[in-house]
């Protein structure tokens, strides 16, 4: 069947026939949106828990550096 | 896009010959719209990096293009959607727009592919620019041809919007702007979170003790972003990339 033909055919869905189609297609929409959003979220998940780990990393490399900082001018008042 | 749905189905009339089943433009229109002005942003973007060869450019270029993808998807299944109401078949191969949107589609999505088969970050970056621009040329010329075209089937949408009623129009140019600003925030969301995941695993070489510029970089279609400087100069550049 050409398109022609097919236009020609077309008459106005009635509400619950065409209802189920609109309906179709904003969800198609919605779904999109919805399945993107949920995986930037995994990803901003990632991220968090990284960071979390470069935290922690971070805080063990700084203990040692602060307590030798500390340690610094007592090495100098102990002469004078 | 609430206004805009609002609009749609409490204040725009229903259409004399399709119904109800003529909401569903006001979805799809705005979609394809956007996703076709995406092509074309993402080939101006890539124009962009090849004058500076900044890689800044190349990023926002792929973003653009990816999301205009995604959009294109939206655009297919929602118009398959209403040929099934409208005509009663899912797909009309004999219809040119139909079949031409489905051929720029097909062509972006060799766009991702072709990023990844090459691995070498500066000759993937410039080959993508490349294929953005010949095929965000493509985009307009593709329209040209299909508006030039003998068979006029496809309701036409641009040059005729001023045929539709009033409020129709009004609703329509609405959606389209909700669109496209959902369009913008999609951008900018997936542009901070690649950013911000380059910078953790910058601050994670740094912490382990590697040299501030090196890239650890596997094979990946994604462009490579170069941070990691601690310096307030690399900061702002890095921030003015989203």
């Amino acid at each position: 069947m050409t398109s022609a033909a097919l236009l020609g055919a077309i008459p106005a869905l009635p509400l619950h026939t065409a209802g189920k189609y609109v309906a179709g297609a904003y969800v198609v929409l919605f779904a999109l949106v919805l399945i993107y959003v949920a995986i930037m979220a995994i990803r901003l998940s990632r991220i968090e828990g990284e960071l979390g780990e470069l935290l922690s990393l971070a805080e063990r490399d700084d203990v040692p550096a602060a307590t030798s900082a500390e340690r610094e001018p007592q090495r100098e008042s102990t002469p004078a | 896009m609430t206004a805009a749905l609002g609009l749609v189905f409490f204040y725009a009339p229903l259409e004399e010959e399709q119904g109800f089943l003529q909401k569903i433009f006001y979805v799809h229109v705005p979609l394809a719209i956007v996703a076709l002005g995406g092509f074309v942003l993402g080939g101006l973007l890539a124009i962009q990096h090849l004058r500076t060869r900044d890689a800044r450019w190349d990023y926002r270029s792929y973003v653009v293009i990816h999301m205009s993808l995604i959009f294109a998807l939206g655009t297919l299944i929602t118009g398959s959607i209403w040929a099934k109401g409208s005509w009663g078949h899912w797909w009309v191969w004999s219809e040119p727009t139909l079949v031409s949107f489905l051929i720029i589609f097909l062509l972006y999505a060799t766009y991702q592919p072709l990023r990844f088969a090459i691995e070498d970050p500066e000759r993937q970056s410039r080959y993508a620019s490349v294929f953005a621009i010949t095929a965000g040329a493509f985009v307009p010329m593709n329209f040209i041809a299909v508006r030039l075209s003998t068979a006029y089937l496809h309701p036409r949408v641009l040059g005729s919007t001023s045929n539709l009623p009033a409020s129709m129009s009004f609703t329509f140019l609405v959606s389209l702007v909700a669109m496209a600003l959902l369009f913008a925030t999609l951008c900018k969301y997936e542009l901070t979170a690649k950013h911000t995941r380059a910078q953790v695993r910058a601050l994670r070489r740094r912490l382990a003790g590697e040299a501030p510029g090196s890239v650890a970089r596997g094979r990946s279609a994604a462009p490579a972003l170069h941070v990691g400087s601690a310096s307030g100069a690399a900061t702002a550049t890095s921030r003015s990339a989203l």
